[in-house]
């Protein structure tokens, strides 16, 4: 008796105004306390402490943190394959982004092409790297398309670093803001709508019938492959998306931090900043990242400011919790949150 | 009857049956001739000396991955604890040296600290194993295990660089030379003592462990779990004690390697992040579990990187090899030596 009311209900939950409003976020991926959480990252910046421009920028380098870690999960979470390139791969979009905006005569090409318009070309770009690199890898299992991630970031951070004609080497660049303004507000607004689309585009895709792709290729290869599922279109795809979109952000990361070296954006510890909080948020979840990013950034920029006197203390502390998750909660905060919903629900039913 | 074979006939018939690691080896040795020739010989040298040094550690990564399914991401970490414990036993008794010059002394010190190296590996492989691989063990789903062990050997080199940043110091710690003696003449050219000692070193370790696997029974056990897991269990066979004795052989083998080029490489939080890369380097043209492909493709590889700094420069020390993987793969997707990398 009790179950039929129940669903009676729900049912009718999802009819007027606001059935509606949450069948659209819905299906965009927001589930209600996401969007929740959205919307009160969007006004932070209006309250008093987090109005400051210090905490603007933590705001800023969290929404990025989580953009990536959306896009790093789009990857190992659903084809399980670690792209340990991704920070290599970033940076290439953000030089490609950084030379076509260049007008200074010490590079050997000086384009002066907008910002604006440069992001998307490095995405572009990044996404035509993650297309071949995607296609170099498919053919290794697992763990070796991870080392041959690994080994292209490395050739590339080199690659970067040899270029000096182009790229300045590791002296770096000095690339053009996105906007004339001093503020960091706009630029979190940004930042903050890109990490949406991300977001929204690699949930729709995951919804669609190639995310379907995914998980039959991750359950069984042969038996996708058995149904007309090509595996090496579909991860290649997943390489390329994953990969155009670390490109796009990297093209931010230049246009707003306005400093450019190989080394700060393109090592492997760079990848695995984005790798921990993608498994510590959960595998194959995208949100548990972009959840964990926010008060993550705070809680490091806070340690590091606090506790000068031991450098290095919250790299430590981030490898311990990633050892902890990956030992006792694989499924990652992701994981905890659902089966603690899983909990509450059944003892209501 | 078995008919005898001339030695010909299996040659031609090893030849033909591997032609990519014949192309390799003799590209290898070609490689290894010009340098010397248009080069200079001492970097033949350097490269073999090199290349025993990334067998060690290659050897060891085989190990960890063929027996306990381990893609081991934190090697060149065992490495530097080794350059560390080897920094800090030589560099005290150095300092009470040049004040008591003690020539059995001088001799003997370099000895101690690369075995301590060695000893403080050992310890360092149970220790990691049994606190962090086999609680994960328990608690892992079989289909998972791989990336996650991937994962925790990420999260273990992590802790460990950023924790001797944070406990010693991001500081380099070097010692000028382990022995001082006047540098040997070898072929027109001239070698440290330190450099041809630390071959033998690595040869000799190389040597022992293949000893243990092919002759010892413990060693047989070892090779046993690599081929089959299950059966080996029902053979009697405790993984409770093979898997911390592998861990601990392959991060032994490590730090021994770090101890002993300390002269070479120094002691410093991200010193393992080179051996690292050469070691997979050379287990992915090797073939995982493989450890004779480990021990000769260690020098294969190093040849390679010799003769890449010295006809192209070092800073594309990093592109050239990944460069020439990425041929390789595309070429012959199995690897080299049957390196089983493919789906």
């Amino acid at each position: 008796m009790t179950s039929i009311d129940l669903d009676l209900e729900r049912r009718q939950a999802q009819t007027g105004v606001w059935g509606t409003v949450r069948g659209v976020l819905n299906r965009l991926g927001f589930s209600p306390l996401g969007t929740a959480l959205l919307i009160i990252v969007a006004v932070l910046p209006m309250f008093p402490y987090f109005n400051q421009q210090h905490i603007l920028r933590w705001l800023i380098a969290g929404a990025l943190l989580a953009a990536q870690a959306a896009a790093f999960d789009f990857t190992a979470g659903y084809i399980d394959v670690v792209n340990f390139g991704f920070a290599a791969i970033l940076g290439v979009g953000a030089y490609t982004s950084a030379i076509l905006a260049n007008e200074m005569p010490f590079l050997i090409v000086q384009p002066g092409i907008s910002p604006w318009i440069g992001i998307w070309i490095g995405g572009l770009v990044a996404g035509l790297l993650g297309l071949g690199l995607g296609w170099l890898t498919l053919r290794l299992r697992g763990i070796f398309a991870a080392v041959m991630a690994w080994f292209v970031g490395i050739a590339l951070l080199g690659l970067v670093q040899n270029l000096t004609p182009l790229t300045r080497g590791a002296l770096g660049l000095a690339p053009p803001t996105l906007l004339e303004a001093t503020s960091n507000l706009p630029y979190f607004y940004i930042i903050l709508v890109m990490m949406l689309v991300v977001y929204v585009v690699l949930r729709q895709v995951t919804r669609s019938h190639i995310g379907l792709a995914f998980k039959a290729i991750g359950q069984n290869v042969s038996a996708a492959k058995a149904s007309g599922i090509n595996p090496t279109y579909y991860k290649v795809l997943n390489f390329a998306l994953s990969c155009a979109f670390a490109g796009w952000l990297g093209g931010f990361y230049a246009h707003y931090y306005g400093s450019l070296t190989p080394s700060t954006i393109m090592p492997t510890s760079k990848t695995v900043e984005v790798l921990a909080i993608a498994y510590i948020g959960g595998r194959g979840s995208m949100w548990g990242g972009m959840v964990l990013a926010f008060p993550f950034v705070f809680f490091i920029e806070y340690l590091r400011s606090s506790l000068t006197q031991l450098p290095g203390l919250h790299l430590v502390i981030y490898g311990v919790l990633m050892v902890l998750v990956m030992i006792f909660y694989p499924d990652g905060l992701a994981g905890l949150w659902n089966s603690a919903l899983e909990r509450i629900r059944g003892s209501r039913g | 009857m078995k008919q005898k074979t001339s030695f010909a006939d299996s040659l031609t018939e090893t030849v033909s049956e591997n032609i990519p690691a014949t192309i390799v080896i003799v590209a290898t040795v070609v490689l290894a001739v010009v340098l010397g020739v248009v080069g200079d010989p001492s970097q033949v040298i350097i490269s073999i000396i090199t290349g025993g040094m990334w067998a060690l550690l290659a050897v060891g990564l085989a190990l960890v991955f063929g027996v306990m399914n381990v893609p081991h991401f934190a090697h060149g970490e065992s490495f530097m604890v080794g350059a560390y414990v080897a920094y800090f036993v030589f560099n005290p008794i150095n300092t009470y040296l040049s004040e008591n010059p003690n020539a059995f002394l001088s001799a003997v010190a370099p000895f101690v600290a690369i075995l301590a190296s060695g000893v403080a590996g050992a310890v360092l492989g149970v220790i990691l194993e049994r606190l962090l691989f086999y609680p994960l063990r328990l608690n892992s789903k079989a289909g998972e295990w791989v990336m996650n062990a991937f994962l925790l050997t990420v999260g273990i080199s992590f802790i460990m660089t950023n924790g001797t940043t944070l406990l010693i110091g991001p500081n380099f710690r070097g010692i000028p030379g382990y022995w001082e003696a006047q540098p040997l003449q070898f072929l027109g050219t001239r070698v440290s003592l330190d450099r041809v000692i630390s071959f033998f070193i690595a040869l000799a370790s190389i040597g022992v462990l293949w000893f243990f696997l092919r002759r010892t029974r413990t060693g047989r056990a070892i090779r046993a779990v690599s081929q089959d897991e299950v059966g080996a269990q029902m053979m009697g066979i405790n993984l409770n004690f093979i898997y911390p004795l592998t861990f601990s052989l392959a991060t032994a083998m490590a730090a021994l390697a770090g101890g002993s080029l300390l002269f070479m490489f120094q002691a410093y939080p991200t010193v393992g992040k080179t051996p690292l890369y050469f070691a997979w380097f050379v287990v992915m043209m090797a073939g995982l579990g493989n450890v004779i492909g480990a021990i000769v493709g260690g020098f294969i590889v190093a040849v390679f990187q010799t003769a890449t700094q010295q006809f192209v420069g070092i800073s594309w020390a990093n592109v050239v090899p990944t460069a020439l993987m990425i041929v390789v793969l595309l070429l012959v997707p199995h690897g080299i030596f049957g390196a089983e990398v493919g789906e």
